[in-house]
């Protein structure tokens, strides 16, 4: 799994904030814009293009685009 | 009637809980979202009520950890081209941050294409409303042509789109 496409599908599932502003240290949970739907969307897009199916809960703890990565990861291995 | 699937239980909607349901919608935080914004009395309520309890109009009280939570319907059912318009809405702040409104939503349409043998649902959402868009395109919604400079945009969600996109949230929501 490569972060820049990751970071990017993540991005993607955002309307108003621009995708450069996203960085693997991003908190997303401090962006405007932010809600639980941005939530279920990104656990969708995770599903789809991963194949990994994380559950609302496992992502409450999550604050960065990175600690999401590392989350999707090690589901992967 | 009751309908019980993915954690929520959906109540058909009785003249008891007609008072709930208008405190709910007159309420701004509910009302400036609905096309009809005014304020709704008792008896408009009744009158309202009325017209929708048959089997043309599904209204529930969707209930969630025991508790009624919002409504949630299908609406202006057409039996000749198997169609329907879809709409909800989420009282309890509590559960607007949570995957309550997928939930009822997945258990409403199952019953819509699985039970009453819908074709596709309509819904209409407001063009400035972008949560509510976000979440019926996350279904499968799809926008009808031409509707770019309308207020009150028409959506449509076919059973094939509907399936497709349920296989892929059920997962996430599943308790």
């Amino acid at each position: 799994m490569e972060t820049t496409e990751f970071i990017n599908n993540f991005a993607s599932q955002f309307d108003d904030t621009d995708a450069s502003e996203f960085t693997l240290e991003t908190r997303f949970r401090e962006l405007d814009e932010w809600s639980s739907l941005n939530a279920l969307a990104i656990l969708n897009m995770i599903g789809k293009k991963y194949s990994v199916f994380l559950k609302p809960d496992e992502m409450k703890p999550v604050q960065t685009v990175r600690e999401l990565y590392d989350l999707v990861q090690s589901k992967i291995k | 009637m009751k309908i019980t699937n993915y954690g929520v239980t959906l109540s058909r909607l009785t003249e008891d809980k007609i008072e709930l349901v208008r405190n709910w919608r007159n309420d701004p935080k509910i009302a400036q979202y609905m096309e009809f914004e005014e304020y709704i009395t008792p008896e408009m309520q009744l009158t309202w009520f009325n017209k929708i309890n048959n089997d043309k109009n599904y209204y529930f009280i969707i209930e969630y950890n025991k508790h009624e939570v919002g409504l949630i319907n299908v609406k202006d059912i057409d039996s000749e081209i198997y169609q329907g318009e879809a709409g909800i809405f989420i009282y309890d702040d509590d559960c607007l941050n949570s995957t309550v409104s997928f939930q009822a939503t997945l258990c409403l349409y199952d019953f819509c294409f699985e039970t009453l043998k819908l074709k596709q649902l309509t819904a209409h959402i407001l063009n400035d409303n972008k949560r509510a868009i976000k979440f019926n395109k996350m279904i499968g919604f799809k926008i009808l042509q031409n509707q770019e400079l309308i207020k009150n945009q028409s959506y449509i969600l076919t059973f094939k789109d509907y399936i497709k996109n349920r296989n892929e949230i059920s997962p996430i929501i599943s308790q």
